[in-house]
């Protein structure tokens, strides 16, 4: 998939850049708006990122020119500037979604996945760890034949978190990010993540051991896939 | 009490006590007119006798008379003159067996070989007759004048008064003062009026300009730090993507990635703050108060059951929220609730009420935990300002700061009632327009 990545803070397109590349997206980097507008003009993306904070064009403009050139594209607005009018804005013109910086790459991903899952239809989501079936579609698990009708819907979100980044450790300060984003309080290195995978592992274990839902000492959680 | 009031209680007390004081002295004042009155009216007449008898000169009948009612009497008789006698005195006489006081006018002159006495005489209730009338026609006339001059002083404070009335009720008196609407001049012809109009207005734009730079400021600055906070994050998250990293490498950049959340959360903290305080937000959702709760307990169970603290929300089911910002209340609620689990005991509770008052809808967050004494009760709402335990929490004493923000941004007045040991009940008063029954 193609990304264009517009953002004139060069050190944070380059890490936007190289993480996307790891999950095998193929980028372009542009750091005004001038040389995005005659990018989006020529070539045809599948996702494109715009920060709206852009010096020398308004992102919004570019938004606008990206929709018209790249029908088909998914537009994300990354940006410092959270306005909540230029949310509304953004998200008026066509935006697919809008992400306040500072935010998690790991996020981001996320986020592409999921657009990508409701842009271009949705097939059974169904993943298959040691007799447990998750089905990401219909957020259910079940094993076997039984389904495991005990977990909650924030565990569920972490269940399927950690499994859109497979075989990656996940840390606790990512997890909450994920789980807790939406949150603004006065908390901070909360270790609430532990309390939850220990439920999730209770709940688990009554049918069968998740083995591979594997803690990684000093660090997080990761869900191992042997592929 | 106002101005006004004061002004004019005084006056008609000033008034009263000067005219009390002037009625207790009428008697004192109208005899002492009435006796000089009479003095010069016997001089007069003495003078009249005089001068007939110049003319007439006396003849052998000495004269006594009196007139019908007893009150004035005349004597001219032979005096043995051992010394000249010029005098007016108040003096008894008897006449017909009555005892009279009199003002007697006593003279004696020497006539051919003779001396002769004087004595012309005015009964003393006769020249005080008039004093009660004339008492009581003044009290009544004075009284009659108080009021007019009461009633014209009133109206008069009044019209002087009346621009500081308005500057008092559109600038200073509201529900938010400094009221940073458009100036708009008071007319006044007192040059004190307008001095204190202009000086107010000229204070309350300096706070406007104040306050404007702090928020534009909170917002910059969050902003700014905004992105090095995102370049950060995104280079420790792709750190964590090699797979040579030591473990030694690995724990020091989740280190890291702690510190940086911290700075994150303060920074989102001050953005939203500043976000509320800059009307940035919607209030267009309607939600009802058991599903926010319900919301909000989702997300909060975990940390109730990491305590294994009991929770109790007892909300009626048709109290629905309207004219909110639902993100905000969530938030608002979420900061609460957190707040009671974070500085309660373990096994502790937390209940929610939501009561009618009046006009108002109050909800009421009450928690079993360790309380806020007193000395810091005032002081909790301030940003920043670390009460001793929250030092013991993960915290950075920006919860009810949000708290207050997202209220305030509401209409919601939040009070809270707090005894150390004993646990806290924070009270959030609804306006009656933000539920919808």
């Amino acid at each position: 998939m193609n990304v264009l990545i517009i953002e004139d803070e060069k050190a944070l397109a380059e890490e936007l850049e190289l993480f996307l590349t790891n999950y095998n997206y193929i980028c372009e980097v542009c750091y005004n708006g001038t040389s995005a507008s005659e990018k989006i003009a020529v070539n045809l993306y599948d996702f494109i990122l715009i920060d709206l904070g852009l010096p020398d064009y308004d992102g919004l403009d570019l938004l606008k020119e990206a929709k018209k050139s790249n029908p088909e594209a998914i537009c994300m607005i990354l940006t410092a500037r959270a306005e909540v009018y230029d949310r509304i804005k953004g998200l008026d013109l066509g935006a697919d979604d809008y992400l306040p910086k500072p935010f998690s790459l790991l996020e981001l991903y996320s986020r592409m996945q999921a657009i990508t899952r409701r842009k271009f239809g949705l097939k059974q989501n169904l993943v298959d760890l040691g007799g447990f079936l998750i089905n990401l579609t219909d957020r259910t698990i079940s094993y076997y034949n039984d389904e495991v009708n005990t977990i909650t819907k924030k565990e569920f979100d972490l269940i399927a978190y950690l499994l859109l980044h497979k075989n990656r450790t996940l840390t606790r300060s990512q997890l909450s990010e994920h789980i807790w984003g939406s949150v603004i309080n006065d908390d901070y290195d909360s270790n609430y993540i532990d309390a939850h995978i220990k439920n999730i592992r209770k709940k688990l274990n009554a049918f069968a051991p998740p083995d591979w839902l594997e803690t990684v000492r000093g660090l997080g959680y990761k869900i191992k896939i042997n592929t | 009490m106002k101005l006004r009031t004061k002004l004019t209680l005084y006056n008609t007390i000033s008034k009263l006590v000067l005219v009390t004081l002037f009625v207790l002295l009428l008697p004192v004042l109208i005899r002492d007119i009435n006796q000089s009155f009479t003095d010069n009216k016997l001089q007069r007449q003495k003078k009249k006798v005089l001068g007939i008898i110049k003319i007439s000169g006396i003849k052998n009948n000495l004269y006594a008379a009196y007139s019908p009612l007893k009150d004035q009497f005349y004597s001219l008789d032979e005096d043995s003159l051992e010394e000249s006698l010029d005098t007016i005195r108040n003096e008894k006489r008897k006449i017909e067996g009555d005892t009279i006081d009199y003002r007697i006018l006593s003279y004696n002159f020497i006539l051919g070989k003779k001396s002769y006495l004087l004595e012309i005489g005015k009964s003393i209730d006769s020249i005080e007759e008039t004093t009660a009338p004339l008492q009581n026609i003044a009290f009544v006339v004075l009284l009659g004048m108080i009021l007019l001059t009461v009633l014209a002083d009133q109206f008069y404070s009044a019209y002087v008064l009346r621009p500081l009335g308005q500057i008092i009720k559109t600038k200073l008196i509201g529900n938010k003062f400094p009221n940073f609407g458009s100036y708009k001049k008071v007319k006044t012809t007192t040059s004190d009026f307008e001095y204190l109009d202009i000086s107010i207005h000229k204070m309350i734009v300096t706070i406007e300009t104040t306050f404007q730079k702090e928020r534009e400021f909170i917002s910059n600055a969050s902003h700014e730090l905004m992105t090095p906070v995102s370049i950060l994050q995104s280079k420790i998250e792709n750190m964590f993507e090699r797979e040579d990293l030591s473990d030694d490498l690995k724990s020091r950049l989740l280190e890291m990635q702690r510190i940086l959340n911290r700075l994150k959360s303060i920074t989102k903290t001050l953005l939203l703050i500043s976000q509320i305080e800059n009307d940035q937000f919607l209030k267009e959702d309607k939600i009802p108060l058991a599903s926010l709760l319900q919301e909000v307990y989702d997300e909060i169970s975990i940390r109730l059951q990491d305590k294994n603290i009991t929770y109790e929300a007892s909300v009626p089911e048709n109290w629905n929220l309207v004219h909110v910002n639902k993100f905000l209340l969530f938030n608002l609620f979420f900061n609460l609730i957190n707040n009671a689990i974070k500085y309660n005991y373990e096994n502790g509770g937390i209940k929610i009420t939501a009561t009618r008052e009046g006009n108002n809808f109050v909800v009421s967050i009450i928690d079993t935990g360790i309380g806020i004494s007193a000395e810091e009760l005032p002081y909790i709402f301030n940003r920043f300002k670390k009460m001793r335990q929250s030092l013991q929490q993960d915290s950075f004493g920006l919860g009810l700061p949000i708290v207050q923000s997202i209220a305030g941004f509401h209409g919601i007045k939040v009070e809270v009632q707090s005894e150390k040991d004993k646990g806290s009940t924070f009270r959030l008063i609804l306006p009656a327009f933000l539920i919808e029954i």
